[in-house]
């Protein structure tokens, strides 16, 4: 008993993933990586308040009063102003109201805190000007407190913060009435505030 | 006297006549060559199974060269020298006489010096009248001259479009240059067959600007490091605020090639598919002008189309987004994470 045994083969051999002949049909693979990280942002901006100060995106953020006095005389530039307690005695406040947006994503918390110190303070003038800070509209001169200048003990800005959620904060200086002969107690300075936003 | 005469003039015609005959040649088959076959002057050789495209592995002693719309199957033979010494040279000149059926895709090419470059082959001639030089004037004494025979195979598509097999016959004339042909013999060039197949690649490649596709297993496309932010995105990656998140986005080619077919267009889809292992936080999306961007298809029974109208050897641009969720809370991912886009070109 024999057997025969036909064997047949087919021409569409050459075949590879990207190419083919004898065929009308390819499908390559695109095969597409990535590395999500966490991220973390905090921006600062104008507040809602008609007349709040701009917040210019110069290293990293900044703002400016203008010309201020400790009588309260100079029309605020930009935000308000309290007139002193005590004309002479105790000192005014121009301040504005801003805008604070944490943004973070991919961690495993929901929520952030912020906290803010004077990481350089006023120079020239820091004898008469002080950065003043509130977490609501200030309804007088006494409603600001001064912001700590310590980054071991920062002023709190806001706790269980959502991302995305922008809050608004008061920020301001005080001008006291000193007079003196031997210090300097008018004319430009500035100061620099660090913010520290954490998602635990 | 009359005797001795006609002795003289017999001896006179011999010697005139042996010189004129004494050239020949034998095609044999070159050591990186395809096999030459057939008997003495009825050679007969073949390319086998060919492409407009020149893809698959040629067969043994093969090489393809790129040509302006198509390949050259291209394979180097010997022409053995004989009865060529002193002032006799043998002269070798070829025609094909008969030609493919399918002579608008099929074409007999000839090569006789840098033959590496497609540029350097040359059309042989159709006509027995101006055959093409193989052994040009003033000839060659008794040696082994090596020269390349070429088939041009086009890479058209439409109405025009062949496959199947098809064959030529080349006519050689072999002389002494100036004098009359001495020999003719013919090489056929069917065996193998000439067998023209249909072909079809497509390739993802980088476009301007964009990210980079690498040829990894088939491609590759690295967004790198993103976040939900879109901080920082790497180069030819734009990222953009979605609706949820970030989309990163980059432009890239498909590139359809396609040859022997007789409709003139493809059909690319593609489908994502091996999807992300969080694919709450990441997807693929698609977009043809990099503003506007839908869900890359996770089905490959219902694809996305990307072009309908696909021609052969013009690049398609698209734009691939990754969506990244901004997504915070327990159970959140980072690290590293990979799809697989599936294409298929499809010419009816």
């Amino acid at each position: 008993m024999a057997a025969l045994v036909l064997i047949a083969g087919t021409s569409a051999g050459a075949s590879a993933a990207t190419s083919a002949v004898n065929a009308s049909t390819v499908s390559p693979t695109l095969q597409v990586s990535v590395t999500v990280q966490k991220a973390i942002a905090l921006t600062l901006s104008q507040g809602a308040t008609a007349g709040a100060c701009n917040v210019t995106t110069a290293s990293d953020y900044s703002i400016s009063f203008g010309n201020v006095d400790a009588l309260g005389i100079n029309t605020p530039t930009c935000g308000a102003s309290f007139l002193p307690t005590t004309p002479g005695v105790s000192p005014s406040a121009y301040y504005t109201d801003y805008k604070l947006t944490p943004m973070f994503t991919n961690q495993s918390s929901t929520t952030a805190t912020v906290t803010a110190y004077v990481s350089t303070n006023f120079a020239t003038l820091a004898s008469i000007l002080s950065v003043v800070q509130a977490s609501s509209a200030p309804a007088n001169i006494g409603a600001l407190s001064a912001m700590s200048t310590s980054s071991g003990s920062p002023t709190s800005i806001g706790t269980t913060l959502a991302s995305g959620t922008a809050i608004t904060r008061y920020i301001g200086v005080t001008v006291q009435p000193t007079n003196s002969g031997s210090s300097t107690v008018s004319g430009s300075d500035t100061a620099t505030i660090t913010y520290t936003m954490t998602v635990p | 006297m009359r005797r001795l005469t006609l002795r003289g003039m017999l001896t006179c015609m011999v010697l005139a006549a042996t010189p004129a005959f004494a050239q020949d040649i034998t095609l044999t088959t070159n050591a990186s060559g395809i096999t030459i076959g057939g008997s003495q002057g009825a050679w007969s050789t073949g390319f086998g199974s060919v492409n407009g495209l020149g893809l698959g592995t040629p067969a043994t002693g093969e090489t393809i060269l790129s040509g302006t719309g198509g390949k050259l199957y291209s394979s180097p033979y010997d022409i053995a020298i004989t009865g060529s010494t002193g002032s006799i040279k043998a002269v070798v000149k070829a025609y094909v006489s008969t030609n493919f059926a399918h002579n608008a895709i099929l074409q007999v090419y000839s090569c006789l010096a840098s033959c590496g470059s497609a540029a350097n082959h040359t059309a042989m001639s159709t006509n027995s009248g101006s055959p093409t030089n193989i052994v040009p004037s003033p000839g060659q004494h008794n040696s082994t001259v090596t020269a390349r025979l070429a088939i041009f195979v086009s890479s058209q598509n439409g109405a025009s479009a062949f496959t199947g097999a098809d064959s030529a016959t080349i006519t050689l004339l072999v002389s002494d240059g100036n004098g009359p042909v001495v020999h003719t013999y013919t090489l056929t060039l069917n065996n193998p067959t000439t067998n023209v197949q249909t072909a079809v690649s497509l390739s993802v490649a980088t476009a301007a600007s964009g990210r980079t596709v690498s040829a990894g297993s088939d491609f590759g496309l690295s967004y790198g490091t993103v976040n939900g932010l879109g901080i920082s995105p790497g180069v030819g990656l734009t990222a953009t605020g979605v609706s949820g998140g970030q989309l990163y986005s980059t432009p890239y080619l498909l590139q359809p090639s396609f040859s022997s077919f007789s409709s003139t267009t493809g059909t690319l889809t593609g489908y994502v598919s091996t999807d992300f292992t969080h694919p709450s936080q990441l997807e693929l999306r698609d977009s043809s002008n990099g503003s506007s961007y839908s869900a890359i298809s996770k089905s490959s029974g219902s694809q996305t189309t990307f072009t309908s109208s696909a021609a052969s050897a013009s690049t398609v641009t698209r734009y691939l987004g990754l969506f990244v969720a901004n997504t915070n809370g327990g159970g959140v991912f980072t690290g590293a994470d990979s799809a697989t886009v599936t294409y298929t070109l499809v010419v009816p």
